[in-house]
């Protein structure tokens, strides 16, 4: 029934039914002034128009679920890779990208070679890489730390060290949005990474449930339960949260000293506290950890964002020419302009054109020389799992469950 | 009557004006000034360099728009409420049929049903209805959400018109449609301005409906540019207090301006 | 309802003014069943046929994408042996009995003392109905902001507060959840208690006072007992609110810390649009449906207020 009306209604329908034109549903956020632009210039010179549709922040998971098999499906969405897409290929919705690519090399070559991976679902292209990327870094007030005589710290050790001296100065060490629970996720993240390398969590990806018992990642547990119980994150970071800027605001007003956060908290407080980020704004590598299997450069975060196309696409050779402008030169220096780092081969030559080339540079070459860049585990699970994970990292931090429960969470997540 | 003044009431009535005000206060406070200072210097302080740019700031992020979009929803709700309920009201009071007893029933049990309940099948029906991300998809569910209550409430006023009123009229051979107009109308009017403001409080106050039913900004209503603007504008605390007072400000308005049948309109919801 | 058909000696007085009322008035008059189909066809669309999908939706396997595929009981067994199923039940009957033990008392003495015709109190009275006036939606952002630790009033309060951790403890949590509730409908019942109170006969009071009853006494002994409808109102809308609460889980707690505030309506939501575990969503709603069903058939027997029908009988 379902499909059959799908079939014959939509004629008169604003989305997807119209006969020139493609839809393009992005993330709805500050950057869609940039993809306005780059929309405006696509439809300047192609006869099948794009039309921009964007969904607010957090809903965008799972709005899109809802409309992606229906008829309100887009032609072209925005989308992290791996295991966010993963579904939807089981599906059969989306089209593998390799006739593009071999009628346009670049929209493949043209991308750094671990960034365009991410979106490779078993053995095929299904995104090209849009926005930027967007590695998680230690941001610090550079003012807090000086007062208290200590640096940022290189190693876990030296982090101990560091949040003992921050403690006794009465300044809260590290601030933390533990109600959005995906900044507390970010922990688990590195210190997974750095103590069990890369390797260990694909597995658990992959469906080999037995390496969140393993000897790694029971350490790498007991180390962040030392933190928590050395009074790293205070006591009530439950309460606070990102999305509403308090935990940005504990790091610029100095009442703490350590953020761990995505690349886009420069921007962030740029907005809001812009002195703060001119004078005392330090940021720096997550620490490395001693006798570790992940190498010390490895980043987490979020890889890129790609554009993924539907099979339903009634215009194809417009979206590959979409797709195209996603390495112009036109969008990197869009992206720069507003803060954004695209991973085009071509970025580093417009780096002085960015909104801040000292920060954008620093993770450029961060992104270009990392052996590995962990993607977020919310993203690398599928969508279904996301709930499970968050619950997990919170309770845990929380103390309401020890490793055992958290070991078991983690075995019970849908594999990817 | 009572009349020597009640010293512990009064004391109790000042404790609930502070709980009442202070949240209030940090509210307003914090509208008129920036985030730098809100931060620095507390929720609780006056602020120093008073400015309305988080005003002009949302209203140029389109909650005009939202605030259309919302007076359009609830316009229509209220419409269909009042086109529907009081035929139903009338038929369920008056009829002797046996089927008009089953519908009220139905309508008693629809009001145990939360709006929660159905929404994954709601999202799939309107979907397919092509309402998807429009306005009127937003409108007919919620206003089918509001029937129970009005109707409730409506048949409740009516069953008080005596029965003598109805048989005078039916001797000199009305027609339902004429008692309906002459009759039952008129002496409903409390009951009638209980259901507008009910209903519209329903349709202005959505959150469930409009979140899962719609997506774009140009069909946002009010709830939803509220709820959007804590995810996007994560940081702007004062900017989404102001969204939070902008978006009071039209029933603040008929509040000011029509107080007495809006109180009246309210205390009908719990029965005469 | 059947009376009529089958007339016994007790039921004399209904079945004969029945008799007399249709032998009277059938056809004219009257209006038929077309005046009650638009608004039953309506409701029906959107609230009954969505109900029943939900039912057929709860024996299937489906994510969304793709057509559901009937696995029978699967999802109501897997329901049953959920503990986060299980708790999210209990969280919900909890949140509404402590939202009526705490807003009932309040609601009647602010009623009661909103209904006398002093200057001071309408003034007051006025500034209490403002809550009112914002949407759930408003009132959730504008107390997240106000419960904020470390920008909030919280750290202006530490002696009350301590470390502020509201959002991280069970207890905060479900505390703000209800004070944020009270905050916000107190104005609704007070209304509802305040129109009652003025209602109370007045010679009442004035037999009282002859006989040397005080304010406390009268109070008890009159003004209670005669608000007894009114509490029955009040509370039914309260039960049927706290059950579904939703909004208000969503923005201040999403259900946290862990899953300590997550209630039957966010859980269902969860299940249906972070897991997209549609038939485990639906059997949740109707676990919902049921339970509110029960409990508001429960408090009309308990409270005789479906009186109303037999006064519908007697027309």
């Amino acid at each position: 029934m379902a499909l059959s009306l799908a079939a014959c209604g939509g004629s008169g329908d604003s989305a997807g039914g119209g006969s020139d034109e493609i839809h393009v549903l992005v993330y709805g956020d500050a950057t869609n002034k940039v993809e306005k632009q780059l929309v405006d210039t696509f439809n300047k010179t192609s006869k099948v128009k794009a039309v921009l549709d964007t969904i607010p922040g957090a809903d965008y998971q799972s709005k899109l679920q809802t409309i992606i098999s229906g008829k309100q499906a887009p032609d072209v969405f925005f989308n992290w890779g791996g295991g966010s897409i993963k579904p939807y290929v089981d599906a059969g919705l989306l089209m593998p990208l390799d006739d593009f690519i071999a009628k346009d090399p670049g929209l493949k070559s043209r991308f750094l070679p671990s960034v365009f991976d991410t979106a490779v679902v078993d053995g095929k292209p299904y995104g090209i890489p849009m926005r930027g990327t967007q590695p998680v870094l230690l941001f610090s007030n550079k003012k807090v730390l000086a007062d208290a005589g200590v640096t940022a710290p290189r190693s876990w050790d030296e982090l101990l060290t560091t949040v003992k001296a921050l403690k006794a100065k009465g300044v809260t060490p590290i601030a933390l949005g533990g109600g959005d629970k995906w900044p507390t996720q970010m922990w688990f993240q590195y210190i997974y990474d750095r103590v069990a390398g890369p390797e260990h969590f694909q597995k658990a990806v992959d469906g080999d449930k037995s390496v969140w018992a393993s000897a790694d990642s029971k350490k790498a547990l007991g180390m962040l339960k030392e933190l928590i119980d050395a009074g790293g994150f205070g006591t009530n970071y439950d309460s606070v949260k990102f999305t509403d800027g308090g935990s940005p605001a504990l790091l610029a007003t100095g009442k703490a000293a350590f953020e761990l956060m995505g690349s886009w908290e420069y921007s962030t407080l740029q907005d809001a506290y812009p002195d703060f980020v001119k004078n005392d704004l330090g940021y720096g590598t997550f620490p490395t950890v001693e006798g570790g299997k992940g190498a010390p450069d490895n980043l987490a975060g979020n890889t890129n964002n790609y554009y993924s196309v539907l099979k339903t696409t009634k215009h194809p050779e417009a979206v590959a020419a979409f797709l195209k402008l996603m390495y112009s030169d036109q969008f990197v220096k869009g992206q720069l302009g507003i803060g954004n780092l695209p991973t085009t081969t071509n970025t580093q030559q417009f780096l002085d054109g960015s909104a801040s080339p000292a920060y954008s540079t620093y993770q450029y070459d961060l992104v270009k020389k990392a052996p590995h860049f962990q993607l977020s585990w919310d993203q690398a699970f599928p969508p279904a799992a996301t709930t499970t994970i968050y619950q997990a990292v919170q309770q845990f931090f929380n103390g309401q469950t020890g490793p055992d429960a958290f070991i078991a969470a983690m075995q019970n997540l849908p594999a990817a | 009557m009572r009349g020597r003044p009640n010293y512990l009431a009064g004391f109790g009535s000042l404790i609930w004006l502070f709980v009442v005000g202070l949240p209030l206060y940090v509210l307003l406070v914090a509208t008129f000034q920036s985030r730098a200072d809100y931060a620095a210097n507390g929720p609780l302080a006056f602020p120093e360099r008073f400015t309305l740019d988080n005003y002009v700031n949302d209203l140029d992020q389109g909650f005009a728009q939202y605030f259309l979009n919302t007076v359009v929803v609830t316009v229509a709700v209220v419409g269909i409420v009042l086109l529907l309920v009081p035929p139903l009201s009338y038929a369920i009071v008056r009829s002797d049929g046996k089927a008009t007893g089953r519908v009220f029933r139905l309508f008693l049990l629809g009001l145990a049903i939360p709006s929660q309940a159905v929404i994954v099948p709601m999202f799939y029906l309107i979907n397919e209805a092509g309402l998807y991300d429009n306005l009127l998809g937003v409108v007919l569910p919620t206003a089918a959400f509001a029937m129970p209550v009005c109707t409730l409430i409506l048949s409740g006023v009516m069953r008080d018109i005596t029965p003598e009123l109805y048989e005078a009229m039916t001797v000199d051979g009305a027609t339902p449609w004429r008692i309906f107009l002459q009759l039952v109308l008129p002496l409903s009017k409390s009951g009638l301005s209980t259901v507008v403001v009910f209903s519209s409080l329903q349709a202005w106050n959505g959150f469930l409906f409009p979140l899962v039913l719609t997506q774009s900004s140009e069909n946002k209503v009010i709830t939803m540019g509220l709820y959007d603007f804590q995810t996007e504008h994560g940081v702007d605390i004062p900017g989404l207090l102001a969204a939070v007072v902008l978006s009071m400000l039209p029933i603040l308005l008929v509040y000011l301006f029509a107080r007495r049948a809006l109180v009246q309109g309210l205390m009908g919801v719990g029965g005469k | 309802m059947t009376t009529a058909a089958v007339p016994t000696v007790d039921s004399t007085d209904k079945s004969v003014r029945r008799g007399r009322s249709s032998r009277s008035s059938t056809g004219v008059g009257r209006p038929g069943f077309a005046w009650a189909a638009p608004a039953a066809a309506f409701f029906g669309l959107f609230a009954l046929v969505p109900l029943v999908l939900v039912v057929v939706l709860s024996f299937t396997r489906w994510n969304g994408l793709g057509s559901p595929e009937f696995v029978g009981l699967d999802n109501w067994s897997r329901l049953l042996d959920d503990p986060v199923m299980v708790k999210s039940l209990w969280l919900s009957l909890f949140l509404t009995v402590l939202g009526v033990v705490v807003q009932t008392p309040i609601s009647i003495l602010l009623g009661v003392w909103a209904a006398g015709r002093q200057r001071n109190r309408a003034v007051l009275s006025a500034v209490y109905f403002v809550p009112l006036l914002l949407s759930i939606t408003a009132v959730s952002v504008l107390w997240r902001a106000v419960l904020d630790p470390n920008f909030g009033v919280p750290s202006e309060a530490t002696w009350l507060f301590g470390d502020g951790n509201l959002f991280g403890t069970q207890a905060g949590a479900i505390g703000v959840l209800v004070f944020v509730s009270t905050w916000q409908f107190t104005p609704l019942h007070t209304l509802i208690y305040q129109g009652a109170a003025r209602a109370v006969p007045q010679v009442l009071y004035q037999a009282a006072q002859i006989d040397g009853a005080g304010t406390v006494r009268q109070f008890f002994h009159i003004t209670l007992p005669q608000l007894r409808n009114s509490i029955v109102t009040s509370m039914v809308l309260m039960v049927v609110g706290g059950l579904t609460t939703f909004d208000t889980v969503l923005i201040l707690t999403q259900g946290g810390p862990g899953n300590d505030t997550t209630n039957s309506a966010y859980y269902m939501y969860q299940k249906a649009f972070k897991s997209f575990d549609f038939g485990a969503a639906s059997a949740i709603a109707l676990l919902l449906v049921l339970v509110a069903t029960l409990v508001s058939l429960a408090m009309v027997r308990l409270t005789g207020y479906d009186k109303m029908r037999s006064t519908m009988e007697g027309v």
